[in-house]
């Protein structure tokens, strides 16, 4: 992109997408270690993660009023106005995404001393990984800014609806098998809600990365899971 | 705290409006400078287009082409057509001072005669028409309110046109222009000289206008074309490079030049 006459302008601009790579990684950081605490029932890096959250919200409280105050200076139009309100909405994704991840750490710490059914887990950490590489894929879409990376992003969103369809139906067995698993699944159960939540701001993200570089929007209907009806 | 600026809503379908004004391969020379490329633009009716583009890019000039402004000087032709109502207005023969009644035009300082404020109205009208007292002062009046001036200046009629501040005396200019009953109004960077009270008012103005007269307007002003038009072409270079709806040219527009442009990234 060719630079602006007023160089302060593409200044501000980098400062936005600096704050946005620092919010990204924070929050991919915050995921990772909530998933590995809650597999390895370690409290102590659940609790890193909780204190992590903090930071993130201070963060995108930051960039929305960095945001305004560039609305306010410069009056941006076309790309530019889309760069900062793509700034605004991409910063709120994160941010929520970062509280997803606090909450699967704090019911990792609750249930860290009953780890009833090991093998429970393994349907959640796929997807996490799933929801861990999207993110990390739509992340480096919006630092290319890359529409048709942040399109398949948006597109392979389904894989980790039909991921939680199983995880719902494996944790739905158990609680059955034994009603002393009630608890310790419905844990489970919103953990994974969380991770399939994540990927909805995931694919948020990726649309705004279309926006901001096309300056169009994707539909209002992405594909979905094949009968992710099927949970609540 | 009411904004003086009402939101421009644009009419959901632009499509039903018709052309009032269509330019065809317009060129046009100052001398042997050609100073308009094979420009192809519309003017809709009953909507404000607002041309935009850096300083010697051709906007004003096209502007004066559409009352023929440019026939007083010489040297200065144009070549091409310029259609009002599927007219042809650079044709020879054509009337033009009935052209400059049907298409009026404000300009960027406000040019009150020294005159009064009544006179500056009624002197363009007899130029036209015949009125006896009272129809004169009826359309005195309305042109006055048509131009949002009306409260400003009734109890003061004969005071001098220069006595009232600038953005009175633009308002007052529009009266003008509106008195005469034109079915198109151009207006050449018609707040440059305004401070933003008297901008807002003129914006809120050009957008009532709309109802009745079809808008052309010169801006330097990307905020202000964003407010005011429907329509929206940039030029660069004596050549129209993009003309499309307001919203999508100012959020996502099509050329990179006018990108660069509008976000100011010109080199």
């Amino acid at each position: 992109m060719v630079e602006h006459t007023v160089k302060s302008f593409d200044v501000e601009l980098e400062t936005l997408d600096r704050y946005i790579a620092e919010m990204g990684g924070i929050a991919e950081k915050m995921l990772a270690d909530a998933m590995d605490a809650l597999a390895g029932m370690n409290v102590e890096l659940a609790q890193r993660v909780v204190s992590s959250d903090p930071r993130l919200d201070l963060l995108q409280r930051t960039v929305e009023e960095f945001a305004v105050h560039t609305i306010a200076k410069r009056q941006p139009l076309a790309v530019d106005l889309r760069e900062i309100v793509g700034a605004i909405r991409i910063s709120a994704d994160l941010e929520r995404v970062g509280d997803l991840a606090k909450n699967i750490a704090k019911r990792a710490a609750l249930i860290a001393g009953e780890m009833r059914i090991p093998r429970s887990v393994v349907g959640l950490r796929s997807m996490h990984d799933v929801a861990a590489t999207q993110l990390n894929d739509v992340l480096d879409a919006y630092a290319q800014r890359d529409p048709e990376r942040a399109k398949s992003v948006w597109k392979r969103d389904a894989e980790l609806d039909s991921l939680e369809d199983s995880v719902f139906r494996d944790l739905l067995t158990f609680m059955m098998e034994d009603p002393r698993n009630i608890t310790f699944c419905t844990h489970l159960l919103f953990c994974s809600k969380n991770l399939e939540r994540v990927g909805d701001h995931t694919t948020n993200i990726a649309e705004t990365v279309v926006y901001i570089v096309t300056g169009e929007s994707l539909p209002v209907e992405r594909p979905r899971g094949l009968d992710s009806a099927s949970t609540p | 705290m009411t904004n003086v600026v009402s939101s421009q809503q644009a009419p959901a379908s632009l499509e039903k409006f018709p052309e009032k004004m269509t330019v065809r391969n317009l060129d046009f020379f100052y001398g042997d400078n050609r100073a308009l490329k094979s420009v192809n633009v519309p003017l809709y009716a009953n909507l404000a287009t607002a041309f935009i583009g850096p300083s010697g890019c051709g906007k004003s000039t096209l502007l004066r082409v559409f009352n023929r402004m440019y026939d007083l000087y010489p040297g200065q032709r144009a070549a091409g057509e310029v259609l009002l109502d599927g007219e042809n207005i650079l044709d020879p023969g054509l009337d033009v001072n009935g052209l400059r009644a049907r298409v009026g035009m404000v300009f960027q300082k406000p040019t009150p005669f020294p005159m009064s404020i009544y006179e500056n109205i009624a002197f363009g009208v007899r130029l036209y028409e015949k009125l006896g007292k009272a129809e004169m002062d009826e359309r005195v009046e309305k042109a006055l309110r048509g131009a949002a001036i009306w409260g400003e200046v009734k109890d003061k009629l004969q005071a001098s046109g220069l006595s009232l501040s600038g953005g009175q005396q633009q308002r007052l200019c529009i009266a003008r222009t509106v008195a005469i009953q034109p079915e198109v109004i151009l207006f050449d960077e018609p707040c440059s000289a305004l401070d933003p009270i008297s901008t807002a008012k003129v914006e809120e103005l050009i957008d009532e206008l709309r109802n009745e007269y079809t808008i052309a307007i010169v801006t330097h002003n990307m905020q202000q074309a964003v407010r005011v038009s429907q329509y929206t072409a940039f030029m660069y270079l004596g050549e129209l490079v993009e003309f499309g709806d307001t919203d999508k040219v100012f959020t996502a527009p099509t050329e990179r030049r006018t990108q660069d442009y509008i976000t100011g990234r010109f080199g």
